[in-house]
């Protein structure tokens, strides 16, 4: 006790200092207005930061719930698209003509695995059979056309991707179908290649190639791409025409699902008249 | 005691009557008075010595309406001041209870001490004076400018007064 005593008494003046700037403290930034708003500003850019670290926290848990409602507010906005308005119900979106008569069902889905690196690339998504989801339906991405359903069991499928050299599309141009194929050639996992345009053609790089009216898989108008190369090789009468992919496929994390509701009725007819 | 006393009085009367009117320039803002702490008698003990600096900042405070902040600031440099002079051989002094001057402790050693604790005295002001609104060229300015004309005044004041003291 002798020794805390006189431990005290040798460090009275430290302790006195101490308790004075305490009381200088508060007077600084109590009674002087400039420093009263810089330790405002400074407790504020501390509580700020804290704040900012917590909502970062939660909104990191709140992913999953986000991209859920980002997936409904994309295919929302095929709303104002040319292929007609939507109808959201549950987690099938109902995709309507002009004439409210219904022409595709929409069903969101997640990309479990994918590959880029293959000749042959697929991806397989977490719907299947039980959502309604068969062999040879249309997938979407928010960005752009991303493959065909090759494969389906209960709860998932395998999509045939764009960057498969078995699959093809007819690309539409400024509105004009080309009766040619756009391929991926196994370059790279975002450049495609379309063979068979005539140079006559007026076409430029940075024109948009979409889908077209030729299949009953896609509506018409979802983006495949934009051209960027357009080569005219004098031994040729042909552009050598370069794609890149509108879809990013290394970064695919949710699909959309097209189901034409009348493709039956729709392929009775055309056979019919072959 | 009487002329200790009129030398405060005075020192005091010099630093808020003309040196904080005087408005040289915004970069020159000496801080005279700081002389009456550097100079307290040596035998005096720590708590009073902090006590002491505790009271003459709130008057400069009073006086110039900067609640705190020169209180604030001799305080430090009080404390700065004890572990200062603890390094140097000052018992001689002490036991003639004699002011810290360059007279008692010699030129070097006051020089030094002082230089330092203008220093300091001048950096811890401006800091607390324009916290959160500092510019590193400005504030750098103001200390060594400010400094500097404290320790010419500091010394001018010490070579005509320490003998009549």
């Amino acid at each position: 006790m002798q020794q805390l005593l006189a431990f005290i008494e040798q460090r009275l003046h430290l302790i006195v200092f101490a308790l004075l700037q305490v009381i200088c403290g508060f007077l600084v930034f109590r009674l002087n207005p400039f420093q009263q708003v810089s330790f405002t500003q400074a407790a504020n850019s501390v509580t700020d930061a804290g704040n900012t670290m917590s909502s970062e926290v939660s909104d990191y848990f709140d992913l999953k719930y986000q991209n859920e409602l980002l997936q409904e507010q994309i295919a929302t906005q095929f709303q104002n698209s040319t292929i007609g308005t939507l109808l959201v119900s549950g987690d099938t979106i109902e995709l309507k003509d002009t004439s409210r008569k219904s022409l595709y069902d929409v069903i969101p889905a997640q990309v479990v695995y994918n590959t880029t690196f293959k000749a042959n690339n697929v991806f397989v998504i977490n719907k299947g059979g039980n959502h309604g989801i068969h062999k040879n339906m249309g997938v979407i991405s928010s960005e752009g056309l991303a493959g065909l359903v090759l494969k389906s069991t209960a709860n998932y499928s395998t999509v045939m991707s764009l960057l498969n050299t078995n699959m093809t599309v007819i690309p539409n141009i400024h509105g004009m179908e080309y009766y040619t194929k756009l391929l991926w050639v196994n370059e790279a996992p975002n450049v495609m290649r379309i063979s068979g345009i005539n140079k006559l053609e007026k076409l430029k790089i940075g024109d948009e190639v979409k889908t077209g009216k030729s299949s009953m898989l896609f509506p018409s108008g979802i983006p495949l791409g934009t051209i960027t190369k357009l080569d005219k090789n004098p031994k040729s009468q042909y552009y050598e025409t370069e794609i890149e992919t509108a879809t990013n496929f290394r970064s695919l994390e949710y699909v959309f699902v097209i189901i034409n509701r009348d493709i039956d009725q729709m392929e009775a007819l055309i056979s019919e008249n072959d | 005691m009487t002329r200790r006393i009129l030398y405060w009085i005075l020192i005091l009367a010099l630093q808020l009557l003309v040196l904080n009117h005087l408005e040289l320039s915004a970069y020159i803002v000496p801080q005279v008075f700081i002389l009456l702490l550097i100079t307290l008698p040596l035998h005096l003990s720590r708590l009073n010595q902090v006590l002491i600096a505790a009271g003459l900042g709130l008057i400069v405070d009073f006086f110039t309406a900067t609640p705190g902040i020169h209180t604030s600031a001799c305080l430090w440099l009080i404390v700065f001041r004890i572990g200062l002079l603890n390094r140097q051989d000052l018992k001689q002094q002490i036991a003639n209870r004699m002011p810290y001057t360059f007279s008692s402790a010699g030129l070097v050693s006051f020089a030094y001490t002082a230089a330092i604790l203008v220093f300091f005295y001048h950096l811890y002001l401006f800091f607390i004076g324009s916290i959160g609104a500092i510019h590193g060229a400005t504030y750098g300015l103001t200390v060594m400018s400010s400094s500097l004309l404290s320790l010419t005044i500091i010394a001018i004041i010490q070579f005509s007064t320490t003998k009549r003291i």
